[in-house]
């Protein structure tokens, strides 16, 4: 078989014109070609799969773990170190026993009335300014009036200490008033501290953020309110020094006047 | 005939022989068709068992971590959702930023209640500047000021340390009117700003509360300090006061060395 194949292939060689000869030669080279390229595409695929293992196993897998790590260790601090559920029930409950404790007690002292007038006027006026009611306000001028009396009249007292007398009435009734509407704001806020307590009773540690800030308002108002009373103060002290002053003006020229008609006196006996 | 016939037929045939050797050649050569029509490829095997290998490697060294690390995640954002920004008290805190919107306006209003009192002219006039809150009237308080309470005496009608005294009462006393007025524009302005912020309140997030709680922090600093210099004037009033009384001994003090004297000599002249 093997003689009669050489043989045969010998006698075809000759047979093969040039051309198909080379054509045969080509043939078989391109078919011997690709499974070089093959063997060669095997062997980067076998290196491929192993850097991918290798890969997977050392910096992703690796990673992954210490990512997991941290992620739990993260969680845990966050839930039992920054906000645990325990403290955060147990600032609660401060709250509200702190409310239960002390609101009472406030609440008693703040109602201790300190009215102290005995006759029948001064009790009204009393009553009046002592009311925390801004719709009261018009009333203090007619009862001021009554115990205080009404600026003099012109043919009693000289322009200058109806002035005075006006001026140190206007002061005081002035700061009364605004006493008043002091004390009213100072129950709306304290209204609003209440209702800020409750709040913080039953906020959270993301939103007691938002409390604080509307406490850190209201304090503001507070503030504001403290410093309008503040300008009522000095008003009255301001007014008070003026009068003092004004009635030394008026001693000075009535002294002046009196050295004047004493020396005018002696000059002509 | 019959010759040429069979050598044209032997001629037809050679060349298909030679054809058809050259196909089971290239056939016989080709390696892919050889080993994918003959079974197994080795090469198939190992990426088998390399494909294998990386997918069990992405299940336990990538796929369990991950399911680790996302249910790590998931139970913390619950926790934050619930636990620490719950959604409720969040609009809880902002409806109380709304409800305090209508009580900062009445308060404020309650403030510009009007509660003037004079009622002569030269007294409302002074009463009117020192109540409007408006520091562009405090000229007008200087010469409403002086018309009420009169100006220092003329040297004909007092010694100059009484003029001195005088006049450094009468300065005080204006200032500390002035800084009323002024503190009453300050303390509207503070008012001003705290019902803004607290406008912004009710749309804020517990983030951004932060940061609004730092400005009002600021507001607060700033009328504290107004509120002290407010302290200042008065203490500088109370100041004056006490100064007048020690004044006032003094000169009376002196007046009466000098009576003393001057009843001393008309009773030595009249004993002459």
């Amino acid at each position: 078989m093997k003689t009669k194949t050489l043989e045969f292939l010998r006698n075809f060689q000759p047979r093969l014109s040039r051309r198909r000869r080379w054509l045969f030669v080509a043939v078989i080279t391109m078919s011997l070609i690709p499974a070089n390229t093959r063997a060669q595409g095997i062997g980067d695929l076998v290196l491929l799969l192993h850097t991918i293992t290798i890969t997977l196993q050392g910096p992703i897998g690796d990673v992954l773990t210490e990512m997991r790590k941290v992620s739990t260790e993260v969680n845990n601090f966050r839930q039992q170190i920054i906000w645990p559920l325990a403290l955060i029930n147990q600032a609660r409950s401060f709250v509200s026993a702190t409310r239960a404790r002390y609101t009472g007690l406030m609440s008693q002292i703040e109602g201790i009335k300190n009215n102290s007038a005995t006759l029948a006027l001064p009790m009204q006026l009393e009553l009046v300014f002592r009311s925390a009611q801004s719709g009261s306000i018009g009333q203090i001028p007619s009862m001021y009036t009554q115990i205080y009396q009404p600026v003099a009249l012109s043919g009693i007292a000289q322009p200058v200490q109806r002035n005075l007398m006006d001026i140190d009435d206007a002061m005081s009734m002035d700061s009364l008033k605004t006493a008043m509407v002091s004390d009213q704001t100072a129950q709306s806020m304290l209204s609003l501290a209440d209702s800020l307590e409750q709040q913080a009773m039953a906020a959270a540690p993301g939103s007691a953020s938002m409390v604080t800030a509307q406490a850190r308002v209201a304090d503001l108002e507070t503030q504001a309110q403290l410093a309008k009373m503040l300008a009522a103060q000095l008003r009255q002290e301001a007014t008070k020094l003026a009068h003092q002053n004004a009635l030394l003006k008026q001693r000075s020229v009535a002294t002046q006047n009196l050295q004047n008609q004493i020396q005018q006196v002696l000059t002509h006996p | 005939m019959k010759t040429t016939t069979l050598s044209r037929l032997w001629k037809v045939l050679r060349n298909a022989l030679a054809v058809a050797c050259g196909l089971v050649m290239v056939i016989v050569l080709l390696p892919s068709k050889a080993r994918s029509q003959l079974g197994l490829d080795p090469c198939c095997a190992m990426m088998q068992i390399g494909l294998n290998t990386i997918s069990g490697l992405l299940r336990n060294s990538v796929a369990t971590p991950l399911g680790s690390i996302q249910q790590s995640q998931q139970q913390s954002a619950n926790f934050e959702q619930q636990v620490v920004f719950p959604m409720a008290a969040i609009t809880q805190a902002r409806n109380m930023a709304v409800q305090f919107e209508g009580q900062f306006v009445q308060m404020r209003q309650l403030f510009q209640l009007p509660v003037a009192s004079a009622t002569l002219p030269m007294p409302q006039m002074l009463e009117q500047s020192l109540l409007s809150g408006n520091p562009g009237a405090m000229p007008q308080i200087t010469s409403n000021y002086y018309s009420l309470y009169g100006t220092v005496m003329t040297p004909a009608n007092a010694p100059q340390p009484v003029r001195n005294l005088v006049d450094m009462t009468d300065a005080e006393a204006q200032a500390a009117m002035k800084k009323a007025v002024e503190i009453d524009a300050l303390a509207n302005l503070e008012l001003q700003a705290a019902e803004q912020i607290n406008q912004q309140l009710q749309t804020a997030a517990p983030g951004s509360s932060t940061i609004l709680e730092a400005e009002t922090a600021a507001w607060l600093v700033r009328a504290n300090a107004y509120t002290q210099s407010a302290m200042a004037e008065l203490v500088r009033v109370r100041s004056i006061e006490l100064a007048n009384s020690s004044g006032q001994l003094k000169f009376s003090a002196s007046h009466a060395a000098t009576l003393q004297t001057t009843g001393s000599q008309v009773i030595q002249q009249g004993v002459q």
